[in-house]
């Protein structure tokens, strides 16, 4: 049996849905394929920045330098990666498209 | 990783590319300064090279004994590149008179890690015109290993007919560099 209650409440998910799904796209310059995803407009950048870095088979790692990948986004670097997808887009957009960059800071050596 | 990064049989380069690249890195080159450039391209089996992408000014340091690339370019140069469907497929820079055309720690550190990335050194500040007495490397199983005849010579194919489009970059965007329109004639 249907009730207004259980009506507005499959409404209320739906919306939710629609509103939840961001579409990323993640380029990195040596490889000739994007990384596609869809995620939660709640998923942190941090969580992106490790699909996407592990999409495409390179890690931060340190040798005689230290190596770190970013995600960089309308040309800003993303620092924050506890920050949302939702936080940086906002409620109403639905697609992101992200660069992945290495950023090499020389070492001691 | 082999569907991300296809494996690459063969590198197609017009003669203008190593041209255009030559013709960008000697003007630092003749303060003795290391320079470079990008190589772009569609990555396939055999991989064409069909632009090249001078990376100058603001992010890029050349100095006598290193030309060093900051990620401010290489971000510029991936939003260009995005709209366009190119890869960097590899990356030339210049060593210094007396100094070994292969790479050193640094270059090895710094260099693009991911399978069938070429790093090639072109000697005397950009003046050894034979591109055959290059470094060229290729990164493979963890590491770079240079490309030795007879080797280079089956996988490194002068293409003479691609057209090479050459651009400048720096950390703030891509700019037209010119376009190399004469017949390869090397």
């Amino acid at each position: 049996m249907d009730t207004a209650g259980q009506l507005g409440s499959e409404q209320a998910v739906r919306q939710v849905v629609d509103h939840e799904i961001v579409v990323v796209t993640v380029s990195y310059l040596p490889a000739p394929n994007s990384f596609n995803h869809k995620f939660s407009n709640q998923t942190a950048i941090g969580t992106v920045r490790a699909d996407a870095m592990n999409f495409f088979g390179v890690s931060d790692h340190k040798d005689r330098d230290v190596h770190e990948f970013f995600l960089e986004f309308e040309g800003r670097r993303l620092t924050n990666m506890t920050e949302t997808l939702e936080q940086l887009l906002g409620r109403h957009r639905h697609e992101a498209h992200f660069h992945l960059v290495e950023q090499v800071t020389k070492g001691s050596v | 990783m082999g569907v991300i990064y296809p494996p690459i049989r063969q590198w197609d380069f017009a003669g203008g590319a190593l041209r255009a690249t030559l013709a960008g890195v000697r003007p630092a080159g003749s303060l003795c300064k290391e320079s470079g450039a990008f190589w772009l391209g569609d990555r396939a089996a055999v991989a064409r090279v069909t632009t090249v992408v001078l990376p100058s000014g603001d992010g890029v340091m050349e100095s006598s004994g290193r030309w060093q690339v900051s990620a401010e370019v290489f971000g510029s140069i991936s939003r260009w590149v995005t709209p366009r469907r190119l890869c960097l497929l590899g990356m030339a820079h210049t060593h210094m008179p007396g100094v070994p055309v292969r790479l050193s720690q640094t270059d090895r550190s710094h260099g693009v890690h991911v399978p069938g990335f070429l790093e090639i050194v072109i000697g005397n500040a950009g003046r050894d015109t034979d591109h055959r007495v290059w470094g060229w490397h290729v990164y493979e199983d963890g590491r770079y290993r240079r490309l030795l005849e007879p080797e280079l010579s089956v996988r490194i194919s002068l293409a003479f007919e691609i057209r090479i489009d050459v651009w400048r970059a720096d950390a703030h965007g891509v700019y037209p560099g010119g376009t190399d329109e004469q017949p390869n004639v090397q």
